[in-house]
């Protein structure tokens, strides 16, 4: 199968016309995106499954709504059909992460169970006397200097995503917010621990130093 | 010249070791972030607009344009929207095949 010989114009038209050729377009964006889902998806999902071929039509099915419905914001930047793919490809994992995650509630994500907190806030390595010693008051500079400059929401949800992996799409589901709004309070909360650190005359290079060595 | 350790000492005032709250990996990992952190960079929303953009940029070898560096930065940080990206290059790849 090869790409679309539809350009980009002749796709917007027959999308926005009449009659059987935007079906037939319809049709053709429908086919292609069905395609790309079962490839893109793939290191997701297992190849040839129900639960792969399941949302992949599923997600062709609200994908091209979505793209009918936002047909006046594409620009032509790139090809129609990555555009399409590209809007596709957010609709099914959105979908992907709400179903990995909707059995772990916000509270879950940002308090570590006992055991997970072990693991992360107690010494996951075994340094040498001295470097222990450094490392230790490394961490209590870390920690002051968090509690100091950081929000306790920022510091929930720094620890979730960027310590815990919690995915930040999976979070932003659970608390009703933009997974952008949460990019940005995450920005907020490095720029403000980086300007810190340069007044106080630190830079991370130097710590990294001090964390990474084993 | 005084050593970070007695900068840092000296700054915190400690007397006795401190308890330490945060295991050394996850303040590596914490660090790292901080190193890479930049005054100006591209949210997810910006990431996404230019995201089909950057991927046939990609896909040609491309890397000429000025905001490539920042999608760069953004996906290199941004687990959900490096695995976007990853998804999508693979989509094209089929679309293309």
């Amino acid at each position: 199968m090869t790409a679309s010989q539809r350009d980009n114009a002749e796709w917007v038209s027959a999308l926005r016309g009449p009659g059987e050729a935007r079906e037939l377009a319809l049709a053709e964006l429908r086919e292609i995106l069905v395609r790309g889902l079962r490839h893109g998806l793939r290191a997701w999902l297992e190849p040839d499954s129900p639960a792969l071929e399941g949302l992949v039509q599923e997600t062709a099915q609200e994908a091209v709504l979505r793209i009918l419905d936002r047909l006046d914001t594409f620009e032509g930047r790139s090809r129609f059909t990555t555009w399409a793919h590209k809007v596709a490809v957010r609709i099914a994992l959105s979908e992907l992460r709400r179903k990995q995650w909707q059995d772990v509630s916000l509270d879950q994500m940002l308090e570590p169970e006992e055991g997970e907190a072990r693991q992360m806030w107690l010494a996951d390595s075994a340094p040498g006397p001295e470097l222990a010693a450094e490392q230790s008051d490394m961490l209590a500079l870390l920690g002051r200097i968090m509690r100091e400059e950081l929000t306790p929401h920022q510091m929930r949800v720094m620890e979730a995503v960027a310590l815990r992996g919690v995915p930040l799409e999976a979070l932003a589901q659970k608390m009703g917010v933009e997974r952008n709004a949460l990019y940005k309070l995450m920005h907020d909360a490095r720029v403000k621990l980086k300007r810190r650190m340069a007044r106080e005359g630190l830079s991370p290079a130097e710590l990294m130093q001090v964390f990474e060595t084993r | 010249m005084t050593t970070i350790r007695e900068r840092l000492r000296r700054w915190l005032g400690l007397g006795s070791r401190p308890t330490a709250r945060i295991s050394p990996g996850a303040a590596a990992v914490l660090v790292r972030e901080l190193e890479s952190t930049q005054e100006v960079e591209f949210d997810c929303e910006q990431v996404h607009q230019l995201l089909d953009q950057f991927a046939e940029a990609v896909q040609r070898g491309e890397d000429g344009a000025a905001w490539m560096p920042l999608i760069r930065a953004h996906l290199e940080r941004c687990t959900d929207c490096r695995q976007e990206f990853e998804a999508l290059l693979r989509a094209l790849q089929a679309s293309w095949a």
